[in-house]
């Protein structure tokens, strides 16, 4: 049996070998005859061939530099403080247009200047925020269009925004009127139902029905629902007024019982208490004695089909009073969305009798735009001041985020460690390329890359922005599988263009160790860069991962490579690193404000840190080797269980075991590679807590109720 | 059980009893002038704005509830679920002072600016989402809207007692009840080793409410006894259901006073009053809080105790600096910081 399978299987890797060979053989004449037809072509038409190229060359250069590398950047866009004087009059225009120009980030600091302290716009905020509440409940009763198009830019006066708040408020007391008739019925049905449930109680209860109905010369009854929290004061209650109550049914929130007492002058005390539990009394059907109680239910079941009738009713009602108002209510959404920009903008505003002031953060490229919009739209006379940021200020000023499309998922992932602060290096770039570079070399495989790319672009309706990712990180793992000669962890089938990794593993190991070295002194770089683009020369030299620290990573490194190809760890790289450890100490040590013993075991430690970070920090990247082997060494060992069944079994089992090293290996390298993204990329570098560019624009659609 | 077992907590209010006002200490505070009480409680930046005196009182007030509250946020840190649930629920009194505002504003059509100047600034756990509530047309809308949320249980009742009565009086009292049910309702929840202690320093709390409830409603409201009674809330300590319902029935002041279960009925002997029954419940709700604090084993009984007590304090404080700005004589502040008895030694008929 076993000997069959063996042959079986071989014959099955002979038939796939050699049809492999044949693609080959076949795509490499069609390779050959190609190339042949193009020489020929060339030849032919030389002329008009060499100016197409250099059109394509041309559209190339305009194309990249259009809009790959303006929008691919290290640093952040410069950006100009902003102050805008203009008369109180002309505010609401100003600030639709600065939402139309979508390049001011409103500065909400309270000025500098006493005489500003009046705030012109806080009654128009009160006014918009009631309208804008008021249609947000509307839209819950009658659908709404929640961002029509703005056919006409114009601005929302006060007087106008006062009108379509009272409108707005009329239109809410109809709509409100609709949603209490939805209530009442639903309220009505659940009574209705809730007599359903009595209704085999009382067909059940040994006594006359007719007599509870009405309420005799002697005994006072009454029969009804009360909430469940209730009960226990409502008995206590009932016993004071000479009454008793029963509980004969208990659902859900609510529990039904029976009161009864003598009748006397404390009754009416007992309704008003009836009143603060919620009773409510549920009528004891007539002629319960006589009739079946299925008779009875179909009754009430007639009941809460007469409800059903009445809400398809109201809803009719509902959708012809709509009708009747869709167009003002888009037109009220409208407005509100122009009134929007003026209420965003009014904690920026101050004002000084008719002068009003006006500050915020804008990119420098997008100013003169700016001022030729403000000079066309507004009437009245106007002054724009700017200047660059005080140092002072960089925590404020905002940062414009990466916007190419392609970077647009990395810069989610840098986004959930921060925003980088203005005059930072935005990491997304080196992210994204590091990203795909470790990913892809921990995970390469041409037919899972591709399962991966393929699975991120059919699903890229649901995954939105994020299915570029998937693509790229697919993309990548499938160039890495063709330098492997990986295809679903076969590695004969595809011939590798680079190498195997699990045949290479010492190769695999100091690579690895490579990529970390130069990725930290990378990171250190950056660190470094971005302390003296903030004028901090003294962290950028002597701080954390700053050039001393850099210093001494890299005497280390060189003493680690000596020491490996030498057996001799190197003088000048021991005199650089203790050098450079002396520095860090003597530095710690001036900055220390402690006692003798403590100073001693601070720095100490710190230094000891030092070593012992670096080191492991750099060992960590092993982790970039050691799971391209365990990609390779997984692979194997499905392809070996796949190896001891038969055709059927061989494919079942390749496939379940590349469908397990995708989920949980991908997942696994996944967290692997972010984790030496965050914690030894963004960690040393990245400080994250800038400020996102967030410019007042024409159409948000709900503005802060706060 | 013994401190051992939550020594952080412990550690926490034994640190922060430190802020407590001693009861020796009143009469002394009552004889400082504004400056100096400013000055020792921190209070200079508040008093020195130049604000005109409503306006200050309110800072004053505001700033120290703050402090209670953030205090509260400390102290819940290291609690469990079940145990901070608790002590939130009590710390939720100050959010219901705002919904009372917002409801008294809605029913009585305030305009947003004089409702906005009655609300108090909360800290984010007890906080109502007073801004969404502002935005409601009337009461039912308010209430239906804080029905999402975690004071549910308080809208809810409130709502269906006002949708059936259409009274403000019915709906204020129908939240301050569903309040402290739900106090007991989370008293249950907290594991049985804390139980015992929580419930002498809630029950001091409830008997308290219960017994001015009662007298309130009974002989200043006219309610019917089964009125009265089920507008109560049945205490966990001496004041339970059974008793609640002997004395709902009782005909005069005099004879609920005989009634009452000892200690009560000696604290409370001679009485005269509600305003008298309320300072002497209030001395010994004091009183108990200080021995739990000082003896309790339970962390989160102290911190109760601590809070209350501290809310004391802090009401107290408010009351002398209030009794400045408007210019009080001093008999009347100590009257009512209860450093005197409630009788008026001065011949002001709106006093007495």
């Amino acid at each position: 049996m076993s000997t069959t399978r063996q042959q079986l299987t071989a014959a099955f890797t002979q038939q796939l070998l050699a049809l492999w060979a044949m693609v080959r053989v076949r795509f490499a004449k069609a390779a050959r005859r190609l190339k042949g037809v193009i020489i020929a072509a060339t030849n032919q038409a030389g002329p008009a061939l060499a100016s197409a190229a250099t059109q394509v060359a041309q559209t190339w250069r305009q194309l990249r530099s259009a809009a790959l590398w303006h929008e691919i950047r290290l640093r952040p866009l410069p950006m100009k403080h902003v102050r805008l004087l203009v008369i109180t009059d002309d505010l609401p225009q100003t600030s639709l247009t600065l939402a139309e120009t979508e390049s001011f980030h409103p500065d909400t600091r309270p000025p500098a200047e006493q005489l500003l302290s009046g705030i012109p716009g806080r009654d128009y905020r009160a006014i918009y925020q009631q309208a804008h509440v008021r249609l947000e409940k509307i839209a819950k009763v009658v659908p709404v269009d929640a961002a029509p198009d703005l056919d006409a830019v114009r601005v929302i006066e006060h007087d106008a925004l006062c009108t379509i708040n009272e409108q707005l408020n009329e239109r809410w007391a109809e709509a409100s009127r609709f949603e209490e008739g939805f209530r009442r019925i639903d309220e009505q049905d659940r009574f209705v139902r809730e007599q359903q449930a009595a209704l085999e109680n009382f067909s059940n209860l040994k006594i006359d029905l007719g007599a509870l109905r009405n309420k005799t010369r002697f005994l006072d009854f009454y029969v009804g629902v009360v909430p469940r929290e209730n009960v226990s004061r409502l008995q206590g209650a009932v016993t004071l007024a000479d009454h008793l109550l029963f509980t004969y049914l208990e659902r859900e929130q609510s529990t039904h019982v029976v009161i009864v007492g003598p009748r006397n002058e404390k009754e009416g005390q007992l309704a008003s208490v009836l009143s603060s539990a919620s009773f409510q009394s549920l009528p004891i059907p007539a002629g319960l004695e006589n009739a079946s109680p299925a008779h009875k239910y179909d009754e009430l079941t007639a009941e809460r089909d007469q409800l059903q009738t009445e809400r398809d009713t109201l809803q009719a009602e509902v959708e012809a009073w709509e009708q009747t108002h869709r167009d003002f209510l888009r037109s009220a959404r409208q407005a509100l969305l122009m009134a929007a920009p003026f209420v965003t903008l009014d904690p920026s505003i101050r004002s000084a009798g008719h002068l009003a002031v006006v500050c915020g953060w804008v990119p420098a490229r997008a100013l003169a735009e700016l001022e030729a919009r403000l000079r066309a739209s507004l009437a009245l006379p106007f002054e724009l001041e700017h200047r660059d940021p005080h140092p002072a200020e960089r925590a404020l000023v905002p940062t414009v985020a990466a916007s190419h499309r392609l970077l647009s998922p990395f810069a989610m992932l840098v986004k959930q460690y921060g925003i980088p602060q203005y005059g930072e290096v935005d990491p997304t770039p080196l992210f994204a390329v590091t990203f795909l570079l470790m990913f892809g070399s921990m995970f390469g495989d041409l037919g899972q890359g591709a399962v991966i790319a393929g699975l991120a672009w059919i699903a890229r309706a649901k995954l939105g922005l994020f299915y570029r990712f998937g693509v790229m990180a697919g993309l990548s793992s499938m160039c890495f599988g063709v330098l492997y000669g990986s295809l679903f962890g076969y590695e004969e089938i595809l011939p590798a263009l680079w190498m195997s990794p699990i045949h290479h593993p010492i190769l695999m190991l100091q690579i690895a160790l490579g990529y970390g070295v130069l990725f930290i002194t990378l990171a250190c770089g950056l660190a470094i860069s971005n302390r003296l683009a903030v004028k901090a020369v003294a962290a950028a030299v002597f701080g954390h991962h700053g050039l001393v620290n850099l210093v001494f990573y890299l005497a280390l490194v060189w003493g680690a490579v000596g020491l490996a190809t030498s057996g001799h760890f190197g003088t000048a790289p021991l005199v650089l690193a203790i050098g450079a450890l002396m520095a860090l100490a003597g530095y710690a040590w001036s900055h220390l404000q402690a006692p003798l013993g403590e100073k001693i075991l601070v720095v100490f430690i710190e230094t000891l840190e030092t070593v012992i970070g670096y080191t492991s920090n750099t060992l960590s990247f092993l982790r970039v080797a050691a799971f391209s082997l365990n990609h390779a060494a997984l692979s194997l060992a499905v392809l070996t269980l796949a190896g001891m069944m038969g055709p059927a079994g061989h494919l079942i089992t390749v496939i379940l075991g590349n469908v397990f090293v995708i989920v949980l290996e991908g997942g696994i390298v996944m967290i692997q590679v972010m984790r030496l993204q965050y914690y030894e990329g963004f960690s040393r570098y990245f400080s994250g807590d800038g400020r996102a560019f967030a410019p007042l624009r024409l159409r948000r659609r709900a503005v802060g109720s706060s | 059980m013994s401190r051992q077992r939550e020594p952080y907590l412990h550690t926490r209010i034994s640190a922060l009893t430190e802020r407590l006002i001693a009861p020796d200490e009143v009469a002394t505070l009552c004889g400082l002038s504004l400056s100096e009480l400013a000055q020792r409680f921190g209070l200079e930046r508040l008093l020195e704005e130049p604000h005109e005196r409503r306006a200050k009182s309110r800072s004053v007030k505001q700033a120290l509830i703050n402090t209670l509250l953030n205090e509260l946020r400390i102290l819940i840190r290291p609690m469990n679920a079940a145990e901070a649930g608790l002590i939130l629920a009590w710390g939720r009194k100050y959010a219901l002072f705002n919904l009372k505002t917002l409801l008294r504003g809605k029913l009585y059509a305030l305009n947003q600016d004089e409702i906005r100047a009655n609300l108090y600034e909360l800290p984010e756990h007890v906080r109502l989402p007073q801004q969404e509530l502002f935005q409601a047309e009337g009461v039912l809308e308010l209430l239906r809207k804080l029905e999402q949320g975690p004071y549910s249980l308080i809208a809810k009742q409130g709502r269906e007692v006002f949708e059936q009565k259409r009274e403000p009086f019915a709906l204020e009292a129908a939240l301050d009840q569903r309040y402290y049910l739900e106090m007991t309702r989370r008293l249950q929840q907290v594991p049985g080793s804390s139980q015992d202690e929580l419930k002498q320093l809630l029950g001091a709390v409830l008997d308290r409410v219960g017994l001015l409830w009662l007298l309130r409603f009974r002989f200043s409201y006219g309610l019917s006894p089964s009125e009265t009674f089920y507008q109560l809330v049945p205490s966990v300590r001496l004041l339970h259901r059974e008793r609640l319902l002997a004395l709902v029935n009782l005909d005069s002041f005099e004879e609920i006073i005989v009634a009452l279960p000892e200690p009560m009925k000696t604290d409370l002997a001679g009485s005269q009053g509600l305003i008298e029954v309320q300072q002497r419940l209030g001395g010994h709700v004091t009183r108990v809080s200080r021995r739990i604090l000082a003896n309790g084993q339970s962390g989160v009984a102290r911190a109760l105790a601590y809070l209350i007590l501290r809310e004391h304090g802090v009401l107290m404080l408010f009351s002398l600096v209030q009794g400045h700005l408007l210019g009080l004589p001093r008999e009347l502040v100590e009257i009512a910081v209860e450093a005197q008895p409630p009788n008026c030694p001065l011949p002001l008929p709106s006093a007495a």
